[in-house]
């Protein structure tokens, strides 16, 4: 197995990170209707504070990303 | 598909990436400075905001007209949102964030300008008259806004706490947080940067690699998700993200 074959095995590794954001936002998503539900005149600080959320978890799926991209267009 | 396809859609998604194609070349003062596509696509969003900033802006009623009232919605929503954040400095720094949430939807809405090719599945080879990509999917591009939200956030941190204020603000809670609190100006405009331009990348190599499996109608369809709500959602997010750091950085 030569370098550029194992580089994208590689990537195709890091792009696992994917599976982190996919648990990690449905489950924020979910509880913020389930917050919204209970205590609708909150729904504004609530979603404030979701799309904190989701943006931090939606970060390991982008990390991988990059590394993934990294590793196949670095020669 | 016996059509000869002009381009492979590895070599597509490579083109795209496109960081190094330098159109033109500036030669300026003994330096040369390469101007790519993302430059320039920047440059006519710039100029197209900038045109209707004061186009939208002459003129004022003290009854509104339709343009107007859509405007001051707007702003009122964006104030809201900032006097929400920010407390009572969020006047300050309405025009920064403002001006950075209408760049990146401006930035991120603009490749669904691009009109329909026919592509090389007729027979034909009819290429769309021209091509507007994403400007965010050029980390340099988001790499800038990352820095310029930081820079903003150190410096509002100085001045609204003053020096004494700052240097202290960097040693609480305890004095062992002190490393992490410096880390904290590397890794925010870091995870900034890298988000915009992942997500936007990723999205634009999703389309093109939709577009190559399934040219006709489907990639209308996912385009409303992956150009319209990422690229609306990711705007929101930078700014949101920029809101808070300010915020935490003058409480």
């Amino acid at each position: 197995m030569d370098a550029h074959s194992a580089a994208l095995i590689g990537a195709g590794i890091a792009v696992l990170t994917g599976l982190g954001a996919g648990f990690g936002i449905p489950l924020a998503t979910g509880k913020t209707s389930e917050a919204i539900a209970r205590q609708p005149e909150a729904s504004g600080k609530i979603t404030g504070s979701f799309l904190l959320g989701i943006a931090l978890a939606e970060a390991t799926a982008i990390y991988g990303l990059v590394v993934a991209l990294l590793l196949i267009f670095s020669k | 598909m016996e059509g000869t396809q002009p381009m492979s859609i590895s070599d597509k998604i490579t083109e795209g990436m496109g960081i190094n194609n330098a159109v033109f070349t500036i030669h300026l003062f003994g330096l040369s400075v390469p101007v790519s596509d993302t430059v320039i696509a920047t440059w006519i969003i710039m100029a197209v905001l900038m045109i209707a900033t004061l186009l939208l802006t002459r003129r004022f009623r003290e009854i509104p007209k339709k343009p107007q009232l859509l405007l001051e919605s707007f702003i009122g929503f964006m104030d809201d949102f900032a006097k929400d954040k920010i407390g009572h400095h969020g006047r300050t720094f309405l025009p920064f964030l403002g001006t950075i949430f209408i760049f990146l939807i401006a930035a991120n809405l603009a490749p669904m300008l691009t009109p329909v090719g026919a592509g090389v599945y007729f027979g034909g080879n009819i290429e769309p008259a021209f091509v507007i990509k994403p400007v965010t999917r050029d980390i340099n591009v988001t790499a800038a806004l990352a820095i310029i939200v930081i820079v903003t956030v150190f410096f509002s941190s100085l001045v609204v706490r003053g020096p004494k204020g700052y240097l202290k603000g960097l040693v609480s809670p305890t004095p062992v947080m002190l490393p992490f609190n410096i880390m904290e100006y590397a890794i925010k405009p870091m995870s900034l940067c890298l988000r915009l331009f992942g997500n936007i990348l990723g999205a634009y190599i999703i389309m093109l690699l939709i577009e190559g499996v399934a040219p006709i109608v489907i990639p209308p369809v996912m385009g409303l998700y992956f150009d319209l709500f990422d690229g609306l959602i990711q705007a929101v997010v930078f700014a949101f993200l920029s809101t808070i750091y300010i915020a935490e950085a003058i409480e």
